[in-house]
């Protein structure tokens, strides 16, 4: 850090004579003033490409939810766009179907968290330890899904659940008085797209953690074992701790990935009925595009939405802490 | 270095300069024009390699000056591209479009053309009722058909095996629901997953059974609430269809084309929609194949509700001017591409085309005297219902966005339960004042 420091402050025209108050060559400060700016060369086009597809459309989307924009030039003497403060965000919080999607993003970040992240570590672990059979055959049918689009899995999965689908029809041949309410009881209406959600993504999960648990020299597990410990030893006390990182990563993916839900909602719902399976983003793409466009409110729901994934993460990293683990 | 020499550079130089330029010149004057094209198109229709082919391939083909990029969508997305589009001033040249509410960005903010002066004599040639203002007052859009919104398909071949005949009242299609259950089949069927389904292919009906335009018309200047007995009293009417067991909740999550091939297949004696459903039912010419054989399309009947308790207005559907292809008001005037864009318009609304899509059952003609010898039964049918019944508004198509919005949710919260009549009446009133509001 010290020749770092050293090299901070030199000038283009450094000559390479020795210094006589600190006796290092400023020679070497040269070089690294050069690898500084070496470094950011290669990351300023990087840099340059998140500030302008991601860091300014984020802080213009704040700017925009604080004023009453409603399509157009921005700057148009016909339709001034003016500065209204809040008032998106009191009509956004006020908003029924604001607390029916938000409710609803929490379902599935609950099912992504605490369904699919520890489903795909016991799915990863069986399949590590070799624990059963088929271990290729099963690694790719559960990966699978991930690869197909999600557009064409909700379609395929709405035929499922339809009042006129499959389920329908097998259950009707058990029971014939067996009606399908699923989708049609508000409160039951989620529970078919989160079980896709579930079968969808733990595929992800199981690879991640497949790749992680190969990290994991199998001699120390196998010393774990001569030592007397079972295999449930052997997981809690040298398994999980060395992937401590790879779950709060993996957390932190279900979570963003959550509040992003929208293609398989779109397809299989279209956050219908009555909007009760709709989500954050669903909502927002339905203030700006549906019907009457409402950008303001459309760009305070994405606000929210950004917010919502900032401090969950930050909770995230308040419990990984708290935990004594570590991020890898 | 003489002064000739200096000369013949100059000249060989200012030779060689207007060269390049005519040859830029002629090269720009090749390259056709490039028309970019916003269409509504339901790939999943039978009719709809044939219209690839008759209409678009065929333009291309008669035009090779023009150029049409074509960009093919088909229910709520279109009409959320055609949001983004007007948002963010990137409309195309040429875009299918509604006459009113569905459409109502592109004519409150003007975004289109009117169309009027560009028709000239040639309108002459069309339904004058076709050609009638649109929202903003002026024909935004040249009209490819007329469109009746509500349709009650029955399927006469299940009716008789169930000892059943069309319902003339509507406590006589009430009286049907327990012998059609006991059948195990459902009464009517609707795709209403997407909320525009109910309130444009029943409830509008009924409020213009109900309560006539003239009515719709004093809700819209403010002289009548939403909330006043009238209005509340034809969502108590659509909540009773529920409760009698005419219309299923079902309804409420069956996407829009699964009960195409429900119906086909016998699963309902009747299906609400529009007439448009009817060209998803012909014969597809790339297979051969129909959802309903020509031979079996006899059995279909399509007719409107039966009569509704306390009703003024008789047998009637809920109808718009047709939808068809306008024009973004930003192609200068008298410009090349402003022609090529209306050759395009009118030839999507030539004798040829309009043929093809009655033969297809996509649209019935705004022009006068289209017909054709090569219509399937059903098309026939479908013919002949518009001379039968008068049509009253569309709601969404005479309301602004934000107020017909609460009344198609609304009818989808009254069907589950969520909502009573005067809720949803409460909430598209409250939505109707703040749009005035917002007016003044």
């Amino acid at each position: 850090m010290k020749a770092s420091a050293a090299g901070v402050g030199l000038g283009p025209g450094a000559t390479g004579v020795v210094s006589p108050g600190s006796m290092k060559p400023t020679k070497v400060s040269g070089a690294k003033h050069e690898e500084r700016w070496a470094y950011a060369l290669l990351v300023m086009p990087a840099v340059l490409v998140y500030w302008a597809v991601m860091a300014f459309p984020a802080f213009f989307s704040v700017g925009l939810s604080l004023t009453n924009y409603n399509g157009g030039p921005l700057w148009s003497s016909m339709n001034p766009v003016k500065f209204i403060g809040l008032s998106n965000y009191i009509k956004m919080l006020r908003d029924p179907f604001f607390s029916v999607s938000l409710k609803n993003n929490m379902l599935i970040i609950l099912v992504s968290v605490f369904g699919q992240i520890p489903l795909g570590f016991i799915l990863a672990y069986v399949l590590s330890r070799r624990l059963v059979g088929l271990r290729d055959f099963f690694q790719s049918m559960i990966y699978v899904p991930t690869v197909i689009s999600t557009i064409v899995v909700g379609i395929l999965w709405q035929s499922i659940f339809s009042p006129y689908g499959p389920i329908t029809e097998i259950m009707q041949q058990l029971n014939p008085m067996w009606e399908n309410t699923l989708f049609i009881n508000p409160r039951t209406a989620m529970i078919p797209v989160l079980i896709v959600i579930l079968w969808m993504y733990t595929g992800t999960y199981l690879i991640i953690f497949l790749a992680n648990l190969q990290k994991i020299d199998p001699e120390v597990i196998e010393a774990a074992k001569i030592d007397g410990a079972t295999e449930w030893q052997a997981l809690r006390y040298v398994i999980l701790p060395a992937l401590s990182g790879v779950v709060v990563t993996s957390a932190i993916l279900a979570i963003s990935g959550s509040l992003q839900s929208f293609s398989l909602i779109f397809a299989m719902t279209a956050g219908n009925p009555a909007r009760r399976t709709s989500v954050l983003s669903l909502y927002m793409y339905d203030a700006a595009f549906r019907g009457a466009p409402d950008y303001g409110l459309a760009n305070a729901i994405s606000t929210f939405i950004v917010a919502l994934s900032l401090v969950l993460i930050a909770l995230l990293k308040f419990v990984e802490n708290r935990a004594g683990g570590r991020e890898e | 270095m003489s002064f000739g020499k200096s000369v013949l550079r100059v000249v060989a130089a200012f030779t060689l300069l207007v060269s390049l330029f005519l040859v830029g010149a002629s090269a720009a004057a090749a390259d056709p024009i490039v028309l970019r094209v916003l269409y509504y198109f339901d790939a999943t229709s039978p009719g709809a390699q044939r219209e690839l082919t008759e209409v678009w391939e065929a333009f291309d083909k008669a035009n090779p000056d023009i150029k049409v990029v074509r960009e093919d969508l088909f229910n709520e997305p279109f009409h959320q591209k055609t949001e983004i589009y007007a948002a963010t001033g990137q409309l195309p040249d040429v875009i299918y479009m509604w006459p009113g509410g569905r459409s109502s960005t592109l004519h409150t903010k003007k975004l289109v053309k009117d169309l009027a002066p560009l028709l000239g004599e040639a309108r002459s040639e069309f339904s004058e009722a076709a050609l009638a203002p649109q929202a903003a007052g002026y024909l935004a859009e040249l009209p490819i058909g007329i469109t009746l919104t509500h349709v009650l398909f029955a399927n006469q071949k299940l009716l008789k095996d169930l000892g059943l005949t069309i319902p003339k009242t509507y406590e006589e299609l009430k009286a049907m629901v327990p012998k059609i259950k006991a059948a195990g089949k459902d009464a009517i069927l609707m795709g209403a997953q997407d909320d525009w389904v109910m309130q444009s292919c029943l409830y509008s009906m009924i409020v213009g059974r109900m309560l006539g335009d003239a009515y719709v018309d004093k809700l819209i200047e403010g002289t009548a609430k939403f909330t006043d007995a009238p209005f509340v009293n034809t969502l108590k009417f659509y909540k009773q269809l529920y409760t009698d067991g005419v219309l299923s909740a079902k309804s409420l999550q069956t996407p829009y084309n699964e009960v195409n091939g429900l119906f086909a297949s016998g699963k309902a004696v009747f299906m609400i929609d529009g007439d448009w459903k009817v060209g998803n039912f012909l014969t597809d010419i790339t297979t051969g194949q129909a959802l309903i054989p020509p031979e079996q399309q006899k059995g279909i009947v399509m007719t409107v509700f039966p009569e509704i308790p306390g009703e003024i207005n008789h047998r009637t559907s809920s109808s718009v001017v047709g939808v068809g292809f306008g024009m973004n008001a930003n192609i200068p005037a008298g410009s090349e591409k402003e022609k090529a864009a209306w050759k395009l318009i009118m030839w999507l609304n030539s004798p040829e085309v309009q043929r093809e899509r009655l033969e297809t059952g996509a649209a019935f003609p705004s022009r006068k005297g289209v017909t054709s010898d090569r219509l399937e039964p059903l098309a026939q049918t479908r013919a002949k219902f518009y001379g039968e019944y008068g049509g009253t508004y569309v709601l969404d198509n005479v309301l602004e966005a934000s107020v017909y919005l609460p009344i198609n949710v609304g009818l989808q919260e009254i069907g589950l339960g969520l909502a009573t009549p005067e809720q949803v009446a409460a909430n598209t009133q409250k939505a109707y004042d703040a749009w005035k509001a917002a007016q003044k």
